[in-house]
């Protein structure tokens, strides 16, 4: 392993998908490494494998009957009606083949991840099949089985107990499984940014839900108006999360990044480009080196523009990982590659141009709500934090 | 959950009529109300709230205000025709109720005993679970039109994907987009599914008008 950041991952992560034209297609993450590995920048950073979670690891922030719900669900001799309590057999979520164990390895990267770089092996460490937010204690939700990011936090704090821990969530839906399962603890900030609940699914992620019990203050919801475009959103998150985890003192950062707030995104209606995901990983770097001795895991997420958006995306997200400088150009080698096979036209370049992306005309006014939207949440923000 | 029963406050503060503006509104103050039923002989014989109370008295830094506070009593500030709600009747009554005559609260007796009270944000926290603002779910405007069998076709189509409606609204009618089109009525949809794009195209197609999510 060489230099200060690790990728994990494994062929086998990418079984994580639900079949046929699902949009969760697993597709989406060879693109991305592919990207990556067409412009060199896996070179000196082999793939790390990593063990699935035990069923220990899973119940430490899932019920153990919906575990075994999950298990008998992908044997194919599964009661469907009785799954579906369970948000398994749904249109979101269908069954497919061995799920729970596609399902484990996934939270096995990410917890590999986060040892890696709390034992200090490396600096920072990404596994892009994570970030499966909006599992549920005890059911799926959003494409989501289990919670990968619940489960490392949760390994986290038995392993280092008093360890604080920031995740920051930039997916276009609120990170809501990873909010409600430590609402109340003080020792987990969770900062979601999304676009408003209002409309879009999961409907929550509302200012006012800020933590409870001992935990107010500790979680941190910024709805960003549908139509949202990058001035905005990064005025919003420069305005928001520096502060926020400055305040909080973490000791390691978890981030889940979801690129699905890109104008060409099918699910959601926000007006963001490359630039922002270009942008909130480089600033996740410098405030993981700022506060807390560089300790950053960067996971995945959302992303439903598989051919134009997520791999690009997410080699933003990893330059930013490993130091590396974001090329200018998507290489040759991946275009011809792909270009047969892809449905739409492949952009030539990394980076978005502003010209193609001209926004709405009420651009002032989403960006005028969001700015309100800020002060309210820094107003209710800080008087909670310790 | 619908009737105001449900969603009234049981535990209410209550006055008599000869008690000071200056024990009413440190009430308010204390257990953060604005409405206080008045009370004599266990009968309801008025309501007052903070901002009667407030503008029948000097403003705050007034030196005369101590001395009216102790000098003005609840029955010379109260409001003696109470309209009051019954336990059993519908949420939305009340809310029409307090609408139309601009109040914000509403006492609910049970015959002459007063069992409890109605405010605005009770109201609104019923129209929150109305909506099934609570669980995971997507938020869909559709108009269908203004004829028996629409509202079953329109959810039919949701059936037909596999998904599941948490919660639906429908509204008044409305003038329809087109001139000379049926009126319409706007139903708000809360559905289990991150993904709405499948079902939008098959309510399309089934002539429906999807007014939220819009179209990519």
């Amino acid at each position: 392993m060489s230099g200060r950041a690790a990728i994990v991952h494994d062929l086998a992560l990418e079984d994580y998908g639900f079949g046929g034209d699902h949009p969760f297609n697993p597709l989406r993450v060879r693109l991305a490494l592919d990207l990556c590995e067409a412009l060199g920048l896996l070179e000196d950073y082999p793939f790390v494998s990593s063990e699935p979670a035990t069923d220990e690891d899973l119940t430490t922030v899932h019920s153990l009957t919906y575990v075994r719900m999950v298990q008998k669900a992908g044997l194919a001799a599964a009661d469907l009606s009785n799954l579906l309590q369970y948000g398994i057999g749904t249109p979101d979520n269908p069954i497919f083949p061995d799920m729970h164990e596609a399902c484990a390895r996934v939270v096995g990267g990410v917890l590999a991840a986060c040892r890696l770089v709390m034992e200090g092996n490396v600096d920072h460490a990404m596994c892009i099949s994570g970030g499966l937010h909006h599992a549920l204690r005890s059911a799926a939700s959003g494409f989501c089985v289990y919670n990968d990011a619940g489960v490392a936090i949760a390994r986290l704090k038995e392993d280092n107990p008093g360890i604080r821990i920031a995740y920051v969530d930039t997916d276009a839906h609120h990170g809501d499984g990873v909010q409600w399962m430590f609402y109340d603890d003080p020792e987990v900030m969770t900062v979601s940014m999304h676009e408003s609940g209002r409309y879009l699914f999961p409907g929550t992620g509302g200012v006012d839900e800020r933590g409870r019990n001992g935990g107010v203050g500790y979680s941190v919801n910024v709805p960003l108006q549908p139509y949202t475009d990058d001035e905005s959103w990064i005025s919003c998150f420069e305005a928001v999360v520096p502060e926020a985890l400055r305040a909080f003192g973490p000791d390691l950062i978890l981030t889940q990044n979801g690129c699905d707030g890109h104008a060409l995104d099918p699910l959601t209606h926000l007006s963001a480009t490359t630039r922002l995901y270009e942008h909130v990983p480089r600033r996740m770097h410098d405030l993981a080196h700022e506060l807390c001795g560089g300790r950053w895991v960067a996971t995945g997420g959302g992303g439903y523009d598989i051919w134009r958006v997520v791999p690009r995306a997410w080699t933003a997200l990893w330059a930013a990982v490993s130091h590396q400088e974001l090329p200018k150009n998507v290489p040759e080698a991946w275009l011809s590659k792909w270009d047969a096979k892809s449905p739409v036209t492949l952009p030539p370049l990394m980076r978005d141009a502003p010209e193609d992306y001209p926004g709405v005309p009420r651009a002032a006014k989403i960006a005028d709500r969001n700015q309100r939207t800020v002060e309210d949440v820094l107003d209710k923000m800080l008087p909670g934090i310790s | 959950m619908l009737q105001v029963r449900d969603s009234m406050a049981r535990e209410i503060v209550t006055l008599s009529p000869d008690e000071t503006a200056a024990t009413a509104l440190a009430l308010c103050r204390e257990r953060r109300i604005r409405h206080l039923p008045v009370l004599k002989e266990g009968r309801l014989v008025g309501i007052v709230s903070d901002r009667d109370l407030r503008s029948s008295t000097p403003a705050l830094g007034d030196p005369a205000r101590a001395a009216a506070l102790q000098e003005v009593l609840v029955e010379d500030v109260m409001a003696r025709e109470v309209v009051s709600v019954l336990p059993d009747d519908p949420i939305e009554q009340a809310a029409n109720t307090m609408r139309e005559r601009k109040i914000g609260c509403l006492p609910v007796l049970e015959g002459d005993e007063l069992v409890g009270i109605v405010t605005a944000s009770d109201v609104m926290d019923a129209l929150v679970y109305l909506v099934g603002a609570n669980e995971p779910g997507s938020r869909m405007e559709v108009a269908i039109p203004d004829r028996p069998g629409s509202l079953a076709g329109a959810a039919g189509v949701f059936g037909m994907c596999g998904i599941n409606i948490e919660s639906a609204a429908m509204g008044s009618t409305r003038e329809p987009g087109e001139e000379g089109a049926p009126k319409e009525r706007v139903v708000v949809f809360r559905v289990d599914t991150i993904d709405t794009t499948e079902v939008v195209g098959y309510l399309e197609e089934a002539g429906y008008s999807v007014l939220w999510p819009p179209k990519p």
